[in-house]
C-alpha cells in the first residue's frame, strides 16, 4: 500500500492550492455577500480543465480515458479550503456529464454536452424524501412537484434526477428550459447559484431516461458515490480552513496574558478537528479509489458504502470544526470581518444535500433485513 | 414538580409573554435578521408592556405588578425577579433571540446601575431613557465592556479615565457593544488609576451626544441580526464624577462587572434554552405529519429518538436555569450554577439547532428558514456575557479553587 501521491496528482493538488489562495479565497467573502459567483470564476476555472473535466473530448470536453475520482477528491481537498460555494459550482457538472456518458442516449448526450461545452452548467439532484410526483408516460416520464433547492440550478440547462416511478427508481436528465424556476438565496454555499425548479406535469421524453428499474438503481448508486467523495473531500477542506485561520488567531491573540492558543482546551477543539479531518481526508480518498475500480455489483456497493461513510463523518467533522473555529475567534468569530462565520454555515450543506445520510443508511440496512 | 408550579406569576409571565413570541415576534422575525434591522415599532409595543428590562431600574412594578429589587426593605425575602427574568427570557427568545435582545439588550446596562448606581444617577439614567428619539424610536441602553483585545480577560481593559477636577477624562475603543450605534444611554468602563490595575475599573453613566463620545460602525453577524453590535468609541470624552457608579459604596471594582455578568447568566441560559424549544417543537409538527417510504416518521427510531434526546436536554437545560435563578432569588452564592446553567443553555441550543438541521435536509438550507436562523442564533450563547470556556473555567475554578489553563 501506498499512501504518496504520485507526480500528476501532486501537481493537480499544487495547481488548484495556487489557485485557492490566490483567487478563491481573494474572491469568497464578496461572493458571499453578493450571493453570486464572480464572472472570473468561469473563465479562470475554465483554463484550469473544471466544466468540462467529464465531457467526452469528442464531444467538445476534456475527458480522454476513464474519469479519477481520485484526482477529483484531490481538487475538492484544496477547493474546500477556499469556498464551498465555487467549488460547487466549479465541480457542479460532473455527475451529469459522467451519467450521460455513460448511460445517455445520443440525443442526450448531444443535449448536454452541446450545453456544457458553450459553458452551460448542470447540476444533480435526488428525492430523497419521495416528494415528487413521478409518472410513466409511454417510455418517457411525466413530473409534477419541486425539485430543489441546490446548487447551480438557477442557472443549470439541465438536471441530473435520481427519484422513483412508483417503486421503481429512474435517473433522467431534466432540462430546465421552459419550467419556472425560482432563485433560491441559501445560508452557506451562497456563490453556488441555488435554485428550485418547479415541474406541472412536465414531459421527459424517453430519450432523456438514462435508466430504470434495477439498471437505474445500480447508476443512481455510483452517481451518489460520486458526488458523496466530491462532498467529503470538499467538507474535509473547508474544515482544514477553519482550523488554519483558528491556528493563525489563536497565535496571535492574548487573553490573561497568553496567546490563548496555549490554553489546554482550545489546543484540544484544535487537535480533535485535525484528528477528524485527517480520517475524513482518508476516508474520501479511499472512497475515490473504490469508485474508480467499480467493475460489477459488488465493487459498486463497496465504494458506494465508503463514499457513504465519508460523508457522515465529513458532514460531523466539518460542522464540529467550523463551530470551533468561530469558537476560538470569540466576539471576532461571530462577525462577518473574519472567514470563520462564513465557514460555519458553508459547513451545513455537506450534512443536509442529497438528504440525511444516517437515514439512508439505517433504511438500506432494514431493507437488507427484509424489514 | 412542575417548575412552573409553585408561582403563578411564572406562569402568567410565561404564558403573556408566550403569547406575545408568537403572535408578534415571530412573523417578522426573519424580515429583521435578512434586513439586519431593529424591531423598532415592536420595542414600542414591549416597552408599553413593561417588558424592556430597564424595568431594573424603573421598579419591577411595570411587569410583576411588585418592586421587588431587594433593596426595597427586607433583603433576605425570597424575591422571584431571577425566575421570572429565566421565563420570560426563554419566551421572548423562543420567538427570536435577536428581537429577544432587541427588547432587553438594555438590561445589561440598567443592570450595574440598579445595583451600584445612587438616587442621582438612577434618576439620570432614567431622565436619559425618557421619551423617544428624534427617529420615534424608544430609548435604548448600552453596557460597553469589552474592547478589540479584551473579552475574557477584563482586567486587560485598556480604556482609561483619568481624572480632571470635577470630571473625569475617557479614552478608548469599545468593541461588539449590543446597542452600540443606536444607544442613547451607555454605561462604559474603564480604569481611573492604572496602578490599582483591577481594582481602579469604574462603570460610568454617559448620555448619547456627550462630546467624544462616538459610536462606531454597526458590526455584520452571523446571528442575533434583529439586536444591533456596534463599536463605540471615547475620545477625551468628559463625564461629570457624580455619574460614576460605585460612589460612596465600597465598590470593588472590576468584580462589580463580574457579579452584574453572574447576575444575568441564567436569563442567557434561558434564551438558549428558548431557541433549543423552538427548534424542537418545529421538529415535532414536522415529523407528526411526515412519512418517510410509507411509515409515519414518528415510527422510526432514527427520527423520533433524536427527538427524544431534543426533550431530555432541553428539559436538563431549563431546570439548570431555573435552578441558578432560583438560587439569586434565595439570595444564595449563584455563581457556579448561573455558569452551569449559561454555559449547558448555550451547548443545548447548538446540539438541538444542529440535528434538526440535519433532520430536515436541503430545505432548510434555505437563508430564513426558521431552523437555519435558530443555528444562526444559537452560537451568540457560547461567546457573549462569558465564552463557553470562561463558563467552565468558573466552574472548575469552583471546584477545585484554581484556574486552569
Ligand atoms: C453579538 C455580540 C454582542 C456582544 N455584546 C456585548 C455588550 O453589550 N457589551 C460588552 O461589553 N461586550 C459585548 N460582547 C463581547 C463579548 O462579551 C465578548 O466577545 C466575549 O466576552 C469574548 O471575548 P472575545 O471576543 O474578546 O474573545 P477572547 O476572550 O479573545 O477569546 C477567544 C477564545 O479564547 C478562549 N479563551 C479565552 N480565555 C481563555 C482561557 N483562560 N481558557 C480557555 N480558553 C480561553 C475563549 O473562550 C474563546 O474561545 C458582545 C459580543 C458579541 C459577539
Amino acid at each position: 500500500m501506498d499512501f504518496a501521491l504520485d507526480d500528476e496528482q501532486t501537481l493537480i493538488a499544487q495547481t488548484v492550492r495556487r489557485f485557492v489562495d490566490k483567487d478563491v479565497r481573494a474572491w469568497a467573502a464578496d461572493a458571499d455577500r453578493a450571493g453570486a459567483a464572480p464572472p472570473r470564476l468561469s473563465a479562470v476555472g475554465g483554463d484550469l480543465g473544471f466544466f468540462l473535466d467529464a465531457v467526452p473530448e469528442a464531444s467538445g470536453g476534456l475527458l480522454d480515458g476513464p474519469y479519477s475520482h481520485l484526482r477529483r477528491a484531490l481538487r475538492g481537498l484544496e477547493l474546500g479550503r477556499g469556498c464551498a460555494g465555487m467549488a460547487a459550482v466549479l465541480e457542479t457538472n460532473v455527475e451529469p456529464a459522467l451519467a450521460v456518458g455513460r448511460w445517455g442516449s445520443a440525443a442526450a448526450r448531444e443535449a448536454l454536452f452541446a450545453s456544457l461545452a458553450g459553458g452551460g452548467l448542470a447540476t444533480t439532484a435526488r428525492d430523497a424524501r419521495g416528494t415528487l410526483d413521478v409518472t410513466r408516460d409511454g417510455d418517457g416520464l411525466r413530473i409534477t412537484g419541486k425539485i430543489g433547492p441546490v446548487p447551480a440550478l438557477a442557472t443549470a440547462s439541465h438536471v441530473l434526477l435520481a427519484a422513483r416511478t412508483g417503486d421503481e427508481p429512474v435517473l433522467a436528465l431534466v432540462a430546465t428550459a421552459g419550467a419556472r424556476r425560482e432563485a433560491v438565496a441559501t445560508s452557506g454555499w451562497r456563490a453556488a447559484a441555488w435554485g428550485s425548479l418547479v415541474l406541472e406535469a412536465t414531459a421527459v421524453p424517453a430519450s432523456m431516461v438514462l435508466a430504470r428499474g434495477a439498471a437505474a438503481a445500480d447508476a443512481i448508486t455510483e452517481v451518489l458515490t460520486w458526488y458523496k467523495v466530491s462532498l467529503a473531500a470538499r467538507a474535509t477542506g473547508v474544515a482544514t480552513a477553519g482550523m488554519e485561520h483558528a491556528r493563525k488567531y489563536a497565535d496571535e491573540r492574548i487573553q490573561f496574558g497568553k496567546p490563548i492558543g496555549t490554553f489546554e482546551s482550545l489546543i484540544r477543539l484544535r487537535d480533535d478537528a485535525d484528528t477528524g479531518a485527517a480520517a475524513v481526508r482518508l476516508m474520501a480518498l479511499h472512497a475515490a479509489w473504490l469508485a474508480d475500480r467499480v467493475v460489477d455489483g459488488p465493487t459498486r456497493a463497496a465504494a458506494h458504502d465508503a463514499a457513504s461513510r465519508a460523508r457522515v463523518l465529513a458532514g460531523d467533522v466539518v460542522d464540529r470544526a467550523t463551530v470551533d473555529a468561530v469558537q476560538i475567534l470569540g466576539g471576532y468569530g461571530f462577525v462577518n470581518d473574519y472567514p470563520v462565520e462564513k465557514l460555519m454555515r458553508d459547513a451545513r450543506a455537506f450534512a443536509q444535500l442529497l438528504g440525511d445520510e444516517r437515514f439512508d443508511r439505517i433504511l438500506a440496512v432494514r431493507a437488507q433485513q427484509g424489514a | 414538580m412542575d417548575i412552573f408550579h409553585d408561582n403563578p406569576m411564572l406562569t402568567g409571565v410565561r404564558q403573556m409573554l408566550g403569547a406575545f413570541a408568537k403572535q408578534s415576534i415571530r412573523p417578522i422575525a426573519v424580515k429583521h435578521d435578512r434586513d439586519e434591522s431593529m424591531p423598532w415599532d415592536l420595542m414600542k409595543m414591549a416597552q408599553g408592556f413593561g417588558m424592556t428590562q430597564t424595568a431594573v431600574v424603573d421598579g419591577r412594578k411595570a411587569l410583576t405588578g411588585k418592586d421587588e429589587d431587594g433593596e426595597s426593605g427586607n433583603a433576605k425575602k425570597p424575591a422571584s425577579q431571577a425566575r421570572i427574568g429565566v421565563a420570560g427570557s426563554e419566551e421572548l427568545a423562543y420567538g427570536c433571540a435577536g428581537i429577544c435582545l432587541a427588547i432587553g439588550g438594555s438590561g445589561l446596562a440598567a443592570s450595574p446601575v440598579s445595583r451600584m448606581g445612587n438616587e442621582e444617577q438612577k434618576q439620570e439614567f432614567r431622565k436619559l431613557l425618557k421619551g423617544d428619539d428624534e427617529k420615534g424610536h424608544i430609548k435604548v441602553a448600552a453596557m460597553a465592556l469589552s474592547e478589540p483585545s479584551t473579552g475574557s480577560d477584563i482586567s486587560g481593559l485598556s480604556t482609561t479615565a483619568r481624572p480632571d477636577g470635577d470630571h473625569f477624562v475617557i479614552n478608548g475603543h469599545k468593541q461588539w457593544i449590543t446597542n452600540g450605534a443606536s444607544a442613547a444611554v451607555y454605561v462604559v468602563w474603564a480604569n481611573t488609576d492604572p496602578t490599582a490595575g483591577r481594582a481602579g475599573v469604574r462603570g460610568f453613566i454617559v448620555g448619547r451626544g456627550t462630546p467624544g463620545l462616538v459610536p462606531g460602525r454597526k458590526e455584520t453577524k452571523l446571528g442575533i441580526r434583529a439586536s444591533e453590535t456596534a463599536q463605540v468609541h471615547f475620545e477625551d470624552c468628559r463625564v461629570h464624577k457624580d455619574m460614576m457608579l460605585g460612589v460612596g459604596q465600597s465598590s470593588e471594582g472590576l468584580s462589580d462587572t463580574k457579579k452584574m455578568l453572574d447576575s444575568t447568566r441564567p436569563m442567557v441560559g434561558a434564551q438558549a434554552v428558548g431557541i433549543a424549544r423552538a427548534a424542537f417543537e418545529y421538529l415535532v409538527e414536522r415529523v407528526q405529519g411526515g412519512t418517510m417510504q410509507g411509515t409515519p416518521m414518528a415510527n422510526h427510531q432514527r427520527v423520533a429518538f433524536e427527538l427524544a434526546e431534543m426533550e431530555m436536554e432541553i428539559q436538563a437545560a431549563r431546570a439548570l436555569v431555573h435552578k441558578a435563578a432560583w438560587m439569586a432569588d434565595h439570595h444564595m452564592d449563584n455563581v457556579r450554577m448561573a455558569s452551569i446553567a449559561k454555559a449547558y443553555g448555550a451547548k443545548v441550543a447548538q446540539d438541538v439547532t444542529s440535528r434538526a438541521l440535519t433532520l430536515l435536509g436541503e430545505e432548510a438550507l434555505e437563508s430564513g428558514h426558521p431552523v437555519e436562523k435558530w443555528y444562526r442564533d444559537a452560537k451568540i450563547y457560547d461567546i457573549f456575557e462569558g465564552t463557553g470556556q470562561i463558563q467552565r473555567r468558573i466552574i472548575a475554578r469552583s471546584i477545585f479553587g484554581v484556574n486552569p489553563t
